[in-house]
């Protein structure tokens, strides 16, 4: 078996060690003899080739990087991403990326910032007197019950979200979407929009062998059950974080 | 005044005496409290008092150190925030701690080291002679914010400056050359010779390398590392020019690792120009230079070698390992590294996950790993390379002793750590504290 795994604006969204992500999905594949290939594909690469991945992921960046991207997607590659996700493609967007999925980004200025609109949600600026949400945060995803997920977040836009059944997870710990209503993230189909870097998926294996079985059942058209595989230390990272806050 | 003096005095002396730390920021922290223009009432004292200032993300700390002991040398007297307490509190406990009762201060020479943040405040308390900017990195996100932002202000408060202040830049980051190519003050540019940039693809280290004057992406003809080098842009024609590389000075570099040599440079630049001092002499006044703690800091342990080199970002972390490989020419090394997560490390350590550990890795002997995160640290390298060479080992203590029992006579430990880490490292291994 083998998988195409799409790296989304590497030299522009990577602010948050998000090549950990990466990193994680092709160690688990080759794990299990999955065999990987990671594109990475930013702004001279063709949209096209967003149809071709099997997995993608896009992370987060600094203001000025956002900008770049964001002018990329509303012209050349947004349509191609509503593709891949509309027909099922697994993706994991952390941060910014999830903020450009929804419908629109409202700036300290009123200014009105339009997203791809493919995650029926919205991000506003809280005002420039407003603190950063910033700290570990603990999550308990509703795909993954019982499993805690721990990661960092630092954003200043909060999002909210219109259809509350669409919510990715629920806050133990930290700020989430917006630090008013204890949720987090958004999920749609197999598309996943979290606040949660760190990077998210080395300390949360569970969450990347989500990602690798959804795309290994999409691609081969039959259930999936991967191989385990000692998370010793993946577990002790995790705990080092939910140990402090208990 | 005598007062507030007398009083910054008698806690600088308590603190000392109950060995509350080493009084590098309480003395200043109380007497700010009590009258925050303290720093600017002690200059207007002192007129004749030369300032400088040091700011940038690495190298803050040595190139202070380099300045302070070229002066010296040069037979001027000078003091410093050393000890690395850069924040208003710290340059405040220094001017305290080195004038007298009636507020005077019998140097020549005050050399300011600045964090990044405390820059724009500074610059309104100090009129500095000279600032050196020496680089712009990630670092601590959680902490600092986002690197445009830092630029951003930094352009402002240089902005800001008297005309005859002289500003030094490093001329290899394209965005501080920008910003120095649109200071109406007076300005120089150092960097590196040609031939010490051997990388000729983008680094990941690197987080923008769009141009700052039109956002497109730069080209670089050759980079000495993360985003330093010969660029030039290609749509605006954004490049530099008249940066001092010191190509044809022979000058024989106190410190390993090429951020040391641009660190060298800086400071070189400001002698040269101002002291008219050629690489010879230059070379005298550096021969007798000694580091920094914990920055290629060398502590002799139970008769063995142990090497401190603080590495606490990206671009810092993996100068480091680059800096360890050069000084091993091939031989095996055991390493200790020690990852903490406090304020002073910054919070968010998702940033290990942009360094480049396999030259490490497969150098090592053993790689003995510890610290608050350790398993953070842990799994980073063991998705980095297959080998089983890694030993987690919670306590510090335990980490630093069986690292260094493992040592043949003439091996050496490496240890790679943060900030806060680094210090508890260097307070098994010298006994007591330093901060």
């Amino acid at each position: 078996m083998n998988l195409n795994i799409g790296w989304l604006y590497p030299d522009l969204m990577s602010t948050y060690g998000d090549r950990g992500n990466i990193i994680t999905l092709n160690f688990r594949s080759q794990k299990r003899r999955i065999e990987t290939k990671i594109h990475k594909i930013s702004l001279l690469e063709p949209g096209e080739s967003i149809l071709q991945m099997d997995l993608l992921f896009m992370g987060g960046a600094q203001d000025k990087q956002q900008e770049i991207v964001n002018q990329d997607l509303q012209k050349n590659k947004g349509g191609y991403l509503e593709k891949a996700i509309f027909a099922g493609t697994p993706s994991l967007n952390v941060c910014g990326a999830y903020q450009f999925l929804g419908n629109y980004y409202l700036a300290a200025d009123e200014t009105r910032i339009k997203g791809l609109g493919i995650f029926d949600l919205y991000t506003k600026s809280p005002g420039l007197n407003f603190p950063r949400c910033i700290g570990n945060l603990i999550v308990e995803s509703y795909i993954l019950p019982g499993v805690k997920l721990v990661g960092f977040e630092n954003h200043g836009g909060r999002t909210y979200v219109n259809d509350r059944n669409l919510i990715f997870a629920k806050v133990l710990k930290g700020f989430g979407n917006n630090g008013e209503d204890g949720q987090e993230g958004f999920i749609f189909k197999n598309a996943i929009g979290t606040y949660l870097h760190g990077p998210i998926l080395p300390k949360n294996p569970e969450l990347a062998d989500w990602l690798i079985e959804k795309a290994l059942e999409r691609k081969y058209g039959k259930k999936i059950k991967l191989a385990k595989l000692d998370n010793y230390f993946e577990n002790k990272a995790k705990e080092t974080i939910i140990k402090r806050y208990t | 005044m005598i007062f507030l003096i007398f009083l910054s005095k008698m806690v600088l002396f308590f603190s000392r005496v109950f060995r509350l730390g080493s009084g590098s920021t309480w003395p200043g922290h109380m007497t700010l409290r009590i009258d925050p223009e303290i720093i600017e009432k002690i200059i207007d004292l002192n007129k004749d008092l030369k300032i400088i200032v040091v700011a940038g993300t690495n190298g803050k700390t040595t190139t202070t150190s380099l300045i302070k002991h070229a002066l010296n040398k040069l037979g001027y007297k000078v003091f410093s925030n050393s000890e690395g307490a850069n924040l208003i509190n710290g340059i405040a406990s220094a001017f305290l701690k080195n004038s007298n009762l009636a507020g005077w201060l019998d140097y020549d020479y005050a050399v300011l080291e600045s964090d990044e943040f405390t820059l724009p405040l500074l610059l309104k308390k100090v009129t500095p002679r000279v600032v050196f900017i020496l680089n712009l990195f990630r670092d601590q996100l959680d902490r600092y914010g986002e690197v445009n932002t830092i630029a951003l202000k930094w352009q402002n408060c240089l902005k800001a400056l008297p005309k005859e202040t002289l500003i030094i830049l490093n001329g290899d980051d394209p965005q501080l050359y920008f910003i120095g190519k649109n200071l109406r003050q007076k300005k120089e540019f150092f960097g590196v010779k040609n031939d010490l940039m051997k990388i000729k693809k983008i680094p990941h280290d690197v987080d923008f390398n769009y141009c700052p004057s039109c956002f497109s992406l730069l080209d670089y003809k050759s980079i000495s590392y993360a985003h330093l080098g010969d660029f030039i842009c290609k749509k605006c024609g954004f490049t530099r020019s008249s940066v001092n590389d010191f190509a044809e000075d022979m000058i024989n570099y106190p410190l390993e690792g090429l951020y040391n040599i641009y660190n060298t440079n800086s400071v070189y630049l400001f002698i040269k120009k101002l002291f008219k001092v050629k690489a010879q002499r230059f070379n005298q006044l550096m021969k007798d230079f000694q580091p920094s703690f914990g920055r290629q800091e060398e502590i002799i342990y139970k008769k063995r070698k142990v090497f401190l080199l603080l590495s606490k970002n990206p671009a810092g972390f993996n100068q480091s390992i680059k800096t360890v490989i050069n000084i091993l020419k091939g031989q095996k090394a055991n390493f200790l590294i020690s990852l903490n997560d406090r304020i002073p490390d910054g919070q968010d350590v998702s940033w290990i996950w942009d360094v480049d550990f396999r030259p490490i890795l497969e150098k090592a002997k053993s790689v003995f790993v510890s610290g608050d995160r350790l398993y953070d640290m842990v799994l980073r390298l063991e998705y980095e390379s297959a080998k089983k060479n890694l030993i987690p080992i919670e306590n510090l203590k335990m980490a630093v002793e069986s690292s260094i029992s493992r040592l043949d006579a003439k091996e050496k430990l490496f240890v790679l750590t943060t900030y806060s880490a680094m210090l508890e490292v260097r307070k098994i291994l010298v006994g007591r504290k330093l901060l």
